[in-house]
């Protein structure tokens, strides 16, 4: 559906994204986890036509290069930067998009509605954006890359800055699109989020794809084994394993145990091992 | 709905909301258009002397004295040149009209009140008939007052008497001697003549401002009589100063807003660009042209309302009349234009709001400042009037009251519209070309 060859971009000495490929499988949600500064936002402006890459391509559908106006109408995007205008309301902000879109004013009215509600902002509708709160800011921002139904969504880390309510209706808004058959790059930071939302997950640093799978794929490859540590009367101990239960039964029938813990391993050990540090500092 | 339109319809409505860009385009450009048509009528007032230039080409203590009376006088302001000068300073308005004594000026004067009337020529645009009328009384006034002036001292009015005496005698003596009729006139006259100088003998040639010698005040008044001759030359010229103070200070006030509407878009691209929603309508099935489009076609439709509303008030309320709202007209369209290309080339001088906002300003205020969008052109020293011309600012005025009260022709009109529109493109240009390398793609 969205497929990214051999993309590479530079800011002067900076290499942003660095020959990265990627095929998005229509309806999937792919995650693209990576920390500050990994390209994710150059790798979506690229996705959608608004920079050119040095080299590589990228092709939505079988339709064509987003460069094209009418395969860019296929796509919505979230920026990262809230992008929406303060001084005019929440429906003005939809109607603006939707209009730039070319839908026809029957359509624009009922996809405006529906995005408003989407976005749990039916009741703030007609208040000014400089009078929501951050939160909603960032939901009208969703609702603004759905508000013409497109089939494929870019949405660069479209939960940050968010409180926890915001959050959770974000993530409910997204498991919609999804179940609708909506294909959506969905970047972000925040390992949860990946594993909740992602049907796939691709792992980004210093502007190269290091890792790219399901999640169980990337732990069963990357995550290396479970550890079982505990505090014992000899003393500290620390054990890798595969079979984490089995272990700790092990340490309680021979050691006099006072605590004991397992860390199975996660999308953040896999981040560590691979890159040898962790996602977040 | 046309795209371009949708965008420019957001822009517009964005001003319309933010209250206090709303003032700096609407509310100020009106303030300062008032505030500076009262302090411009106090001015007026204060020289309402008429700008004169006089030639004397006669060069005789008589035509010097005239020179001096008029110096001299209330209602008009002297300056000496010669004729080629003079003609050339009322053509470019410097000075109203100017005021030539040709050649026997001074004899005629002093033969007064026999003798041929002197004669003054006058340069002077036809279509000043008030101040034509006026300069026509002024120098009425004064051919009078010299007469008075003359009397005082005697000694020229004897020699004079002598001299009319003589020639009375050398061309009547052959006609009239024929016929007793003659005869008795003859000597009559040469009586007359006699009593005459011998009265003019006994004054004292101490001159009195006071007294009156010469005729009487209701013979003055008879309007029967011109003391002086005045042939009137027509001089087309670009008017200097309007009548009404608010035909100045609205071009200038309009300026204000014109820039501030610049001002205003240049800097809202730019913070499309920083706030990210450039990146959405990026995002749209639109091209970069659309969105400049956009942004150029508010900032005009802005431009031009903002001149019509302004000027609206102007007529209604300050009674600024054009003397042709199509000349007008294009003067305010080539203003727009000229000002949205500024605005397209502002907007990407600076990355950020602060730097594009404060080199913006900047730019446009160096414009104001030298092009008399602050203080008016014609009170600047002369090194900076000619530094003005390299303002757009002060084409715009001179465009605006080219169509309100310069009476330009097309003529004179169109090559400054043509600048104002080039400059546009040039400066439109500019910002596209630079426009397109900060947007990458
Ligand atoms: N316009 C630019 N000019 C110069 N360097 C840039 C520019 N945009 C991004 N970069 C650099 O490119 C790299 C990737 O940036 P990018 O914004 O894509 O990261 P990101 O993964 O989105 O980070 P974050 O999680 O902070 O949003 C960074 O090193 C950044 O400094
Ligand atoms: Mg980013």
């Amino acid at each position: 559906m969205l497929c990214l060859t051999r993309l590479c971009k530079s800011y002067g000495k900076i290499v942003a994204v660095d020959d990265l490929s990627l095929e998005l499988r229509s309806g999937e949600v792919f995650g693209l986890l990576g920390p500050n500064g990994a390209g994710k936002t150059t790798t979506v402006a690229m996705a959608m036509g608004l920079l050119k890459p040095d080299s590589g391509s990228v092709r939505i559908g079988d339709v064509g290069s987003p460069d094209a106006a009418s395969v860019r109408a296929m796509i919505g995007v979230a920026p990262q930067a809230l992008a929406l205008y303060d001084d005019l309301t929440g429906t003005e902000n939809l109607q603006l998009f939707g209009r730039l879109q070319g839908m026809s004013r029957e359509s624009l009215r009922k996809r405006v509605a529906w995005s408003l509600a989407f976005a749990g902002l039916t009741e703030r509708a007609s208040d000014r954006v400089k009078t929501y709160s951050g939160g909603m800011k960032r939901r009208l921002n969703l609702a603004a890359a759905v508000v013409h139904d497109p089939p494929v969504l870019l949405l660069d880390e479209p939960t940050v800055g968010v409180d926890p309510q915001s959050r959770h209706a974000i993530f409910k808004g997204i498991e919609k699109l999804r179940d609708d058959g909506r294909t959506i790059i969905y970047t972000t930071h925040y390992i949860e989020e990946a594993q909740r939302l992602c049907d796939r997950v691709g792992i980004l640093d210093h502007g190269r794809l290091l890792a790219l799978g399901t999640v169980e794929q990337l732990i069963a490859d990357y995550g290396g084994k479970s550890v079982v540590s505990a505090e014992t009367a000899d003393g500290a101990i620390r054990i890798e394993t595969d079979e984490p239960m089995a272990e700790i039964a092990r340490v309680q029938q021979k050691r006099d145990v006072r605590s004991i813990r397992m860390d199975r391993p996660d999308l953040e050990r896999v981040f560590l091992n691979l890159t040898g540090r962790h996602l977040r500092d | 709905m046309n795209r371009v339109a949708i965008l420019a319809l957001k822009d517009l409505k964005l001003l319309y909301r933010d209250k206090a860009g709303l003032f700096f385009t609407f509310g100020f450009p009106l303030v300062f258009s008032i505030f500076f048509g009262i302090i411009f009528a106090g001015i007026g007032e204060g020289s309402s002397k008429m700008r004169i230039v006089v030639v004397d080409e006669d060069h005789t203590d008589g035509s010097r004295a005239f020179v001096n009376l008029l110096a001299e006088s209330e209602e008009l302001d002297v300056e000496e040149a010669d004729r080629a000068t003079a003609a050339d300073l009322v053509r470019r308005g410097k000075r109203v009209a100017y005021v030539a004594l040709p050649k026997g000026f001074g004899e005629a004067r002093e033969r007064m009140p026999w003798g041929a009337v002197p004669r003054v020529e006058t340069g002077i645009d036809p279509s000043r008939k008030a101040e034509s009328g006026m300069l026509r009384g002024v120098l009425t006034k004064y051919g009078f007052e010299g007469m008075t002036a003359g009397y005082p001292d005697p000694a020229p009015m004897r020699r004079q008497v002598t001299a009319i005496r003589t020639e009375l005698l050398n061309t009547t003596q052959e006609k009239t001697a024929a016929s007793n009729d003659g005869a008795t006139f003859l000597s009559n006259m040469t009586m007359f003549l006699d009593h005459l100088d011998t009265f003019l003998a006994a004054l004292p040639s101490a001159p009195d401002g006071t007294r009156h010698g010469g005729l009487a005040s209701d013979e003055r008044a008879s309007g029967g009589f011109a003391p002086i001759r005045i042939e009137s030359v027509p001089i087309a010229s670009e008017r200097a100063t309007p009548t009404n103070p608010y035909a100045v200070s609205f071009p200038q006030g309009i300026i204000w807003g014109v820039l501030g509407c610049a001002a205003t878009f240049g800097l809202s691209l730019v913070t499309e660009r920083t706030r990210g929603t450039m990146v959405r309508l990026r995002s749209a099935p639109i091209t970069r042209v659309h969105i400049l489009a956009g942004k150029a076609g508010a900032c005009f439709t802005a431009t031009v309302a903002l001149t019509t509303a302004l000027l609206a008030v102007a007529y209604f309320f300050f009674s600024v009349r054009p003397d042709s709202t199509f000349k007008l007209a294009i003067a305010v369209l080539s203003i727009a234009f000229c000002f949205v290309g500024i605005m397209m080339f502002l907007s990407v001088l600076g990355k950020t709001e602060q730097a594009a906002g404060g080199i913006g300003w900047a730019v446009l205020m160096g414009m104001a400042m030298i092009g008399g969008g602050m203080v008016p052109v014609f009170i600047m020293p002369k090194w900076l009037q000619n530094i003005s011309d390299i303002s757009p600012v002060r084409w715009s005025i001179l465009v605006m009251e080219g169509g309100i009260w310069r009476g330009f022709t097309f003529g004179e009109l169109l090559p400054w519209c043509g600048l104002l529109v080039g400059t546009g493109i040039v400066a439109f240009a500019a910002g596209v070309v630079v426009f397109r390398r900060v947007e990458g793609g």
